[in-house]
This record gives structure tokens, sequence and C-alpha cells, in this order.
């Protein structure tokens, strides 16, 4: 029925923006039936210009992209979405007080005379889960599921509305290690079935691990592409940065200092999944303490409760909320600790020329790329705007630095540079807290590592050579450590110690 | 130096200016098309709008040229000295993302406050201006304090506070002045006149144009250095841009949104003193009501920056004028300028208009 064996083709798609941003540049692309395709780049090398693309919010304007061999224009994801695309976007959009059945079939309800038939959708949403083996109950709330779980319903949201080309974006980002290998399990499934996947990450592992194919973006072109089985992981990252990077270098074991952020049997309780419960915990001078574990098991909580501390800097976890004001200046923002002192205030007068040298300082010692200390912060890239969040925190040459997600969503290259900085601190024999869904940060940067899970620390590790797949059981509460702590002298955890 | 001549440039010649400018040209031809619908002579109407408030100068019978007209002229400039207070009494709060509206209530006090000090002051003739300048002040500020503390405190949503204060505060001053500071000699209840001493020389005969004139430019200077240049105002900025990254950060978020009432409610009193020394000379029982919300508009129309706000209280109160003149001189009434000013808001506050910049700006592009 369809002469071409290929799904999706873009011959030569490019875009400009009206203000001149060229963000795809002549992207070449081929999708066969059946294939899961991962898609590669730093931030801001085009994926989501590519993706807005293929799903109508943004049109092409050169070159074409092609549908079962026959080219496409899409004004509007309606017009997407009749042509069997799904997107599944990077950050779930559920109702949480929906069901999973209300949730999938929302807006495209089995409807009577206008009467909404709920029997009928939790029905369809059964047989729909069933028939591409992801699991999920049609009758519970979206609000009660996990982060992997709700991923499950977006993707069941396009299967409902008939997509059999899907297009995640950066799927994985979120996820404990168990949940993200679930959920590629479920889209080998998908693909099996004949689904079409286009996975945008910018993770290499999930290139090697899941895709059959890979497309490298870098500053909106194609820069290499093949079947992942070739590839390898350090040629993709120098195909990412358009360098060869040097392996990561595990800095030498510090000599212990002292300690400086000591914590006893801290509790806080502010809802049912994040609370702590009762966390000991030493952070030395010239040490990195990460603390390891899925989202949402307190580890956002602990790093607040810590930053109240006194010459605690925090570099915050959601960084567009309380890391940077978005409307206000990159000067405006790189003052908040330290405007109220000379010689950036005399008297409660801001000096303007000492808050631009200070600015401008900081552009250049963090290589941030901006027009200018006037420029709203929120235009910059989200590697840019982390790097003067960091910048700020060092401002005030803390002892103590809580550094909650630093390099999420941040580039590679900008990413390298923050852990450098963040390695250069521990040098100068700062203690530093590092709070990480990135498990291979925590192993690349760690002393220590605390596993958290529910609010209690269950796994104390040492950071040196310690493996992923021994952390794993920690972090979905599989395994625990009988009376773990992370207090400086706590032992670690035995090696295939089972579950208390 | 260069930043100094650069920050002079930027202060008289905004870039957002240019579309306020064209908000506002668009809304007066819309007001035209408008008065074309409802009156005969719909250009002399609109003609009347738009220069009723100038004052003209006359060749008088004597063969002298003479100024006409200039007390209507007066009021403008009165009303641009209000307006401009007012609108930045609601702009300071706003800035720091706090929507009180008790401009209304601060301005009455702050007229009572200024009221009975020129009243009552007993000592030398030369401090009266200034003290009861202060307890305007004073009591303005501190009614825009206390809706302040009641939400930083308390949690009080100082709309819902703000505006119940107004009530009060308006009801306190009303008593006042029948119960306590009525003229007895006066046909209607208001004070007695002020001594000559708590007054202002007019500057224009049988207007308040006086030295209170002064007052709107240089409190649109200081707002806007306060907001710019001292820390405080970085505080009440980065409070209302974004709020938990200045809680984060460790600004004092409570005493700038606390600071940032009090300092707006200030301003608000101080133009209840200018309406009693330099524009009445006396408090009736009743002034004005809304002035307050008609502040918000001077805001909105400055879109919140300080260095627009002298300027759109003077447009305001222009086409205000203008739209008496246009009563009186010919078959409109004046609700079409009310509904001209609002077109002016309404095209100055929407983030996108239905045609495209270039049609606007031909001269940036």
């Amino acid at each position: 029925m369809n002469p071409s064996p290929l799904r999706l083709e873009l011959r030569g798609v490019g875009k400009r923006y009206p203000n001149g941003v060229l963000a795809n540049d002549g992207i070449d692309l081929q999708l066969a039936r059946g294939e899961i395709h991962a898609l590669i780049g730093e931030n801001g090398a085009g994926k989501s210009t590519l993706i807005k693309m293929l799903y109508g919010l943004e049109q092409p304007s050169s070159g074409a992209i092609v549908l079962d061999g026959r080219a496409v224009a899409f004004d509007s994801p309606a017009q997407a979405i009749r042509a069997g695309i799904g997107l599944v976007p990077q950050h779930v959009q559920l109702v949480p007080s929906f069901s999973v059945a209300r949730n999938v079939t929302l807006g495209a309800e089995p409807a009577r005379w206008g009467w909404l038939n709920h029997g009928a959708a939790a029905r369809a949403v059964g047989e729909l889960a069933r028939r591409f083996g992801l699991a999920a109950d049609p009758d519970a709330l979206a609000a009660t599921l996990s982060l992997g779980q709700q991923q499950r319903v977006e993707i069941l949201k396009a299967l409902y509305r008939g997509a059999d080309l899907l297009l995640l974006d950066e799927p994985g980002a979120v996820l404990s290690p168990d949940e993200a290998h679930a959920l590629f399990t479920a889209l080998r499934t998908l693909a099996d079935a004949g689904m079409t996947i286009l996975l945008i990450t910018h993770k290499i592992a999930d290139v090697l691990d899941v895709a059959d194919r890979y497309t490298v973006l870098r500053a909106g072109r194609v820069v290499a592409h093949g079947a992942s089985s070739e590839a390898s992981a350090p040629g993709l990252a120098a195909h990412i940065v358009g360098r060869p990077l040097a392996p990561a270098q595990r800095p030498a074991p510090m000599p212990a200092g002292d300690v400086l952020l000591r914590v006893r049997g801290l509790r806080r309780a502010t809802g049912v999944a994040e609370c702590l419960d009762g966390i000991d915990l030493d952070v030395a001078a010239g040490e990195i303490l990460g603390i390891a574990g899925v989202e949402g098991n307190g580890q956002g909580l602990l790093a607040r409760a810590l930053a109240t501390g006194v010459g605690v800097a925090l570099v915050p976890e959601d960084r567009l909320h309380d890391g940077v004001a978005p409307t206000l200046s990159i000067a405006e923002n790189a003052i908040a600790s330290t405007y109220d002192a000379a010689p950036l205030s005399r008297h409660g007068w801001l000096q303007p020329d000492a808050i631009d040298a200070a600015t401008r300082a900081m552009i250049d010692e963090f290589g941030v790329v901006a027009a200018g200390p006037d420029q709203p912060i929120g235009a910059l890239s989200g590697g840019n705007m982390q790097k003067i969040v960091l910048a700020r925190a060092l401002a005030g040459q803390p002892r103590v630095l809580v550094a909650c997600q630093p390099t999420r969503g941040v580039d590679i290259g900008a990413a390298r540079f923050l852990r450098q900085r963040l390695l250069a601190l521990r040098a100068q024999g700062a203690a530093i807290v590092l709070v990480s869904a990135d498990l291979d940060e925590i192993l690349e940067l760690s002393d220590r590592i605390a596993v958290m899970f529910r609010g209690a620390i269950v796994g104390h590790f040492r950071g040196e050579g310690q493996d992923a797949r021994a952390l794993a059981g920690y972090m979905t509460g599989a395994r625990r450590q009988d009376g773990a702590s992370a207090r400086i002298d706590a032992p670690f955890a035995a090696a295939g110690q089972e579950a208390a | 130096m260069k930043h100094t001549m650069k920050h002079i440039a930027d202060f008289l010649a905004p870039p957002s200016g240019r579309r306020t400018v064209a908000a506002a040209g668009i809304g007066l031809l819309a007001g035209l098309a408008l008065i074309a619908c409802v009156s005969d002579e719909p250009l002399r109407a609109w003609l009347i709008l738009l220069s009723g408030a100038m004052p003209e100068l006359r060749q008088g019978a004597d063969g002298g040229w003479h100024w006409q007209r200039l007390v209507r002229f007066g009021t403008v400039l009165e009303d641009t000295v209000n307006l401009t207070l007012l609108g930045l009494a609601v702009l300071i709060p706003f800035r720091a993302r706090q929507f009180a509206l008790g401009a209304d209530g601060q301005l009455f006090l702050g007229a009572l406050a200024g009221a009975v000090v020129g009243l009552a002051w007993p000592g030398p003739g030369w401090m009266a201006l200034p003290l009861a300048a202060i307890a305007a002040l004073l009591a303005g500020g501190l009614l825009g304090g206390a809706t302040g503390v009641l939400k930083w405190r308390y949690g009080a949503n100082e709309m819902v506070v703000s505006l119940m204060l107004n009530l009060i505060a308006i009801e306190c001053y009303r008593l006042a002045i029948t119960r306590w500071l009525r003229d007895p000699d006066a046909g209607f209840p208001a004070t007695p006149f002020l001594p000559p001493a708590a007054s202002f020389t007019p500057w224009i005969p049988d207007t308040g144009v006086g030295p209170m004139l002064l007052a709107a430019p240089l409190a649109v200077l200081a707002v806007a250095l306060l907001l710019g240049r001292t820390t405080l105002g970085y505080e009440i900025r980065v409070s209302g841009a974004a709020p938990a990254f200045a809680l984060q950060a460790g600004l004092p978020v409570g005493r700038a949104t606390v600071l940032s009432m009090a300092l707006g409610g200030a301003l608000a009193g101080l133009a209840g003193f200018h309406i009693g020394h330099a524009v009445l000379g006396r408090l009736p029982v009743d002034l004005a009501p809304g002035l307050g919300f008609e502040g918000l508009l001077v805001a909105l129309l400055a879109r919140h920056q300080p260095r627009a706000i002298l300027g759109a209280a003077f447009f305001y109160a222009w086409l205000r004028a203008g739209g008496q003149a246009m009563e009186r001189g010919s078959d409109v009434s004046r609700e079409i300028a009310l509904v001209v000013q609002a077109l002016v808001i309404v095209l100055v506050m929407a983030e996108r208009w239905p045609w495209p910049r270039r049609w606007l700006f031909w001269r940036a592009a």
C-alpha cells in the first residue's frame, strides 16, 4: 500500500527565523518504518526547531517534509496529528485530577449525543495498553503515578490519536535508570509492532542503548549519521561538540579536611512524597558528597534545608523559578548575593560602574555567550544562564556549596565547564553537596555518594570506582543499607547486601 | 561619563516610548471615528477635544495680548501633579508585584493630616507648609505600610485590604471634617480656609498652580532614582520580577514589600496635601472620588516606568480638560473623551497589535 519503505524523510529542510537566526540548515533525515532513530545534539543545535516543524508548530523555510513518499506541509499540530504524528513532550502534561483513561482520551473522548462515555474510554485505553505492552491502569489518577508511568500515559495519548510516528522529546531526562530502561523496552516493543520512533536526546547512552540509527545535529546541521551498532561514545561526543573531548579525569582524592557541614536528624514534612526522615550527613573541606536518587525522594527539600545555613551558597534546582529573575538583566541577576556591600553599593546607592565591571568579569571568567551585562538573562541559553547562577553562588566565596542539578538541560560543553568549576572549588577546600538526577555526573564528581529514597538515606557509597548498577537497587527502594547515613565515619554499603 | 550620557538619553527617549505615542495617536484617531458617529460636526468637536485644554493668546480691546483660558489650563497642570503623584503611588508597589489599590484612602488621610497641621500649627509660619507636607506623607505612608504589614505578616491579600482601608480612611476623613474641623460659617461641610502661612501663592491667578508644580517632576526623578539606583529599589524590583528567586537569593523580600507600599502611600498622601494646600485651600467633605484609580490608569499608561509617568499624567489631564471643553463647545458629551482614554490604555497595554510593527515603526525599521 505504501510504496515507500520510509515513513518519514526530510529533504534539505531549513528554518530561518524572522530575526535571521538559522536554526536548521539543509537537514536530511530518513526514518524507515519500525525504526528507532535517535536525534542527538547539544542545546541550541536545532533539535527543538526540527521537532516543531515536524509537529506543525513551525513551518520550514526551505526543503520538504515527506511522509510515506508524499510531501506534506503542516500549518498546525492538528494536521500533524491527522497525518499520524504524535509528540510526547519532555515535561509530561497530564491533568493530575483525571484518571489515566480520561487523560488519554482528553479532547478526543468517546461520546454519545454530547455525553462523555467514560466506560468506553477506559475500555479503549485498557485495550491499547495491552496491545502495546504499556502497563497502565486506566482508572488510576494521574497524580498518583510515577514520572515513568506518566510518560507511558503520554505515549498512550499519542497512540490513542492514531499516531504511528512518535516524537519523544528527551524522555529519559527525568527518569530513574530502571524507569528509563522500562521505557526503552516499551519503545522497542512499539517499534517491533511497526511504530516509527524519533527519539530526541542529548544523552549518548540513549543512542547506544536503544536506537537503531542516529543523526547528530550541531549548529543546525547534520554532522554525522549512521547505525548505532557502529557508533562509539567518544566518537559521538566528538561529533556533538565538534572536537574530541579528553576522557573525564577523576580528580585526585583530597586529604580529609575539617567537617564544614554537619547535619544530624534533619526532618521535614511537606507532603507524602517529599519529606525528610532523619537525615545525618557530613561534608568535609575539599570533598564532594553526591546525593543520588530518583527525583522527588526528598533531595530538593534537603538542598533547600541545607542552603538556609550561614555561609552556604545554593545552585537551585529549578533555574527559571528561583535560580534567576528571567526578565531582569544579567547584571541584576549576577549581583543578587553581593549587591548589598561595597564595591557594588555604598550607603544604599548602587554603583553602576562597579556592577557593570563585576558582571563583565563574571561573563569573561565563565565564558558566558551574551551581548552584555544589560541583556535580559532570560534570553540566554540554559548553559549560559547556569554559568551566571554558579558564578553568583561562588561570588560570595562560600565555604559550603549546595549544587542542585547543576548541569540539567545544559549542553555538553557548558556542563563540562560547570563540573570543572565545581572541582576547582573543591580543590580550594570548599565542601560541596551535589544533588543530581544524572547518575553519571554523581559518579564522575563525588568523593562519597548517599542514595536517598523516600526522604531517607538508604545507602552510603565510596565515589571512586563506583558502578551505576550498584546504586540502582537502592534508588528504587529495592535495597537498603541498615542504619545508612552520610556521616564522615559512616560505613559504606557492602556489595550484595540484601534488603532489610 | 559615557554611561551618564547614555542613561540620560535612555531616560528621555525610551524605545518603548514610540510605541506609546503611536498607541495614543491611534486612540485619538479612533476617537474621531467615534465622534463622527454621534456628532453633526465631528471634526470641530474633535479639534476642541484636542485643543480645548490649550491656553489661547488673544489680542484684547486695548490692543495688548492676553492669555485666555488660563484657568482651564491651570486645571490641567493641577491634575497633572495629582495624577503624577498617584501614578507613582500605584507604580512603586506594583514593581514589587503588589496590587495595592489604596491610593484613594491614602490621599484622603494625607489631605486630612496636612490640613490638621496647617490649621493647628501655632509656631513660626515658615514651618507650617513643610510640617503639613510631612504629616501628609506620614499619614499616607502609614496607611500604605499597614497594608504591607498585613500582607507580609498575616498573608492578607493586599487588594482586598487596601480597598477596605479605603472605605475606612474615607469615612474617617468625612467624620473629621463634619464633626471636628467644620467651618460653622461655610454653607456646606468643609474646613475653614487654611491660613496664608499654610498655603501656596499661585503662579497663575485663580488656580492652584504654584510651587507644588515642581513636586511632579521631582517625585518622578526621586522614584526613578529609588528604583534604578538604590539597593532598596533593587530589592523591590527583584522581589516583584521573581519573588521565589529573591527569597532564594536572601533578599529582604518582606521589607521590600512593606516599604514599597509605604512609599507609594506617602506619595498618595502628598497628592492629598497638594489638593488641600495648593488647589482647594480648604477641605470639603467630599473630594473627587476615584482619583486613586485614575492613578492606576496613569501607571498603566506609563507601562510602570517612572520616567513615563509625567507624560502619561499630562496626557490624561489634557484629554480630560479637552473632554469638558468639547462638551461645552459642541454636541458631543465628554464620555467620548473617556472612551478615547480607555482605547489608548488598551492599545498601550496590548502586547501585540493586529497590524505589523513596521507600519508603526517605519522610521525605526
